[in-house]
């Protein structure tokens, strides 16, 4: 009887550091445990007392990678609380902004963070040395997505030009209109990169994913909608907490999300949202997806790379139609009630690694009384643990070292923001 | 040009960039100056093509909280990682080795990083990372002094 207990104490390319520990005895997998620390909590009490047109510029501090997803996360719920509605160039805007985010977090992941795996390299660096030509690409990618958040955010992370109601500032046609051509050149890359995604070698592995997005009626979903999954969900925002709900697990500092109904794991991200959306992707998005043969449902987990290429052409086409069609509004917020009761406001949007979900509660003086944040990797980390444990069952003849690599790749699948679910985290996976 | 690298909601880790703060009002004209919070990958944008390039950043090595190490880059990879801490996947070692291979790298970059010990959520600098940063102000204020007066510099400027 031999027991083994695999520990990868730091996990390599992801967003942060994290730590898995998995113990493996008399050939069964005994323990899989992904170990978070949570910085949105920290957030979350960090939050109370303070006004809450303040929200949207302390929640972006949560990550480095994400700032926008926060940023639209808490402006909808503090709008929802107010009553009051952004539309027309304002949310246009809101929409370019988020395609900037997209546009700089999909390529990083892809080829800075994931591609090493399907080039059997250890990192950025290898692949820098024997592909300098995709690194550049990554690089130019997300050098626009970057320029866009800085036109529009005021700088290129962190932004500070994002208000409840909408912007302090909005641009004008000419300053939108300098990235016009360097959008083209981006058009041409994404669609490179899904070409290139494309013909990679991807294990063989499909698993039956409940996935959970937005949905809206006219667009790929990405600041608002419905909450949908492929198992029967359809819910508005506001009956997230009855559906979804977070425990504590033991070994971790992070909650987990899962369905209420039969407490079962769930799958948000670029998988989910194509799968619900994929009527909505933009016409050249829609057209590569399927000169490339991406099935209309993607269930494997490792082909999340080529969606978020196609997801990277949908936000670039996006943020072109929006610059083309856009006219600076006259009034760049909308203005709050001048008399407000104080009330509950949730707000939910797709942070590029998928649903972020915020609810305050606000006093009639305007200060949060309450906050609750649930981070997409959160949500994620159920699933991630099903997959590492299916993972490791049938792996259980690879040395320490390949199955922490398998376990490592895996675990990317998901694109964890382990610095938005987390403080510091390392991974570590250990067979007795 | 001065880099300050940093997140300034994590106690040390903004150590650069109040390097980099108290060096512009220390200097004004003549230097550019960039804070950069955006994950060492921009990095590579900021330098690329310029002639000498000074990096301020936060190191993790073990030694003393406050110690100061220098280290200049050429074109020859670094002998071992940097030891700046990032929470985006790509530290400043990577920065250096990717820059390199894309030939998308300064002449001669100078990094001159501060043990940090503390990367608390909300929290200041601690005391003996705080003294530091006003020995770095001091150190690199000098080095540019310096460098304004190298020869291949100021060929370089066009001088």
């Amino acid at each position: 009887m031999t027991d083994r207990t695999i520990a990868i104490d730091y996990i390599t390319r992801v967003e942060g550091e994290g730590a898995l520990h998995v113990t493996i005895k008399d050939k069964t997998v005994k323990d899989v445990e992904l170990r978070i620390f949570e910085a949105p909590r920290f957030f979350e009490a960090f939050l109370r007392g303070r006004m809450y047109t303040e929200a949207p510029d302390i929640t972006a501090r949560i990550c480095g990678i994400c700032p926008v997803a926060y940023q639209m996360s808490s402006c909808n719920a503090m709008e929802n609380a107010l009553g009051i509605k952004v539309d027309g160039q304002l949310r246009a805007l809101r929409r370019l902004l988020y395609c900037g985010e997209w546009i700089e977090s999909h390529p990083l992941h892809i080829y800075l963070l994931q591609a090493p795996d399907f080039f059997a390299l250890p990192d950025a660096i290898q692949l820098a040395k024997v592909n300098p030509e995709a690194v550049t690409k990554a690089l130019q990618l997300k050098k626009i997505g970057n320029d866009i958040m800085t036109l529009l955010g005021g700088r290129e992370i962190h932004p500070i030009n994002v208000r409840v109601g909408g912007f302090y500032r909005t641009p004008t046609k000419e300053e939108l209109m300098t990235l016009r051509p360097r959008l083209d050149t981006a058009l041409a890359l994404a669609e490179e990169t899904v070409r290139l995604t494309a013909t990679l070698k991807y294990p063989k592995v499909e698993h039956d994913y409940e996935f959970v997005a937005l949905r809206h009626p006219d667009e790929y979903a990405m600041l608002d909608g419905e909450i949908v999954s492929n198992k029967g969900v359809k819910i508005p925002v506001t009956k997230y907490e009855d559906t979804f709900e977070e425990y504590h697990a033991p070994y971790a500092n992070a909650l987990q999300s899962v369905k209420k109904a039969g407490r079962t794991s769930y799958f948000v991200g670029p998988l989910a949202r194509y799968a619900i959306n994929r009527d909505k992707l933009t016409p050249r998005a829609a057209k590569i997806a399927k000169e490339v043969g991406l099935e209309p449902v993607v269930l494997n987990p490792y082909r999340g790379m080529i969606v978020r290429a196609v997801e990277t052409v949908m936000a670039v086409e996006d943020a072109i139609r929006i610059i083309e069609q856009y006219k600076q509004p006259e009034k760049s917020f909308v203005e709050p009630p001048s008399k407000f009761a104080g009330g509950v406001g949730c707000g939910i949007s797709e942070a590029p690694r998928g649903i972020l979900y915020h609810r305050y509660r606000i006093g009639a003086d305007g200060l949060i009384q309450e906050a609750k944040i649930t981070p997409p990797t959160a949500q994620n980390q159920k699933r991630m643990e099903e997959d590492l444990r299916d993972l490791i069952s049938k792996s259980l003849d690879m040395t320490d070292a390949q199955l922490t690599t398998a376990c490592e790749n895996s675990i990317r699948n998901y694109d964890p923001c382990i610095s938005c679910a987390t403080h510091f985290l390392k991974l570590n996976i250990t067979r007795e | 040009m001065v880099i300050g690298l940093g997140n300034e909601d994590r106690g040390d880790d903004r150590c650069g960039l109040e390097a980099l703060r108290k060096l512009k009002k220390r200097i004004g004209k003549g230097v550019q100056f960039h804070e950069c919070l955006a994950g060492a990958t921009s990095l590579i944008d900021l330098w690329d093509g310029a002639d000498v390039v000074i990096v301020v950043d936060a190191v993790q090595s073990g030694k003393a909280p406050g110690t100061i190490v220098r280290i200049e880059v050429g074109s020859e990879p670094l002998s071992s990682p940097i030891g700046t801490t990032s929470t985006h996947g790509i530290s400043l070692t990577d920065a250096v080795s990717i820059g390199q291979s894309l030939k998308r790298f300064p002449r001669k970059l100078v990094i001159y990083g501060i043990e940090a010990t503390d990367f608390t959520l909300g929290a200041g600098l601690t005391p003996s990372v705080a003294r530091a940063v006003d020995d770095v102000v001091n150190k690199i204020a000098n080095e540019v002094a310096r460098i304004a007066e190298d020869p291949q510099a100021s060929a370089a400027r066009g001088e």
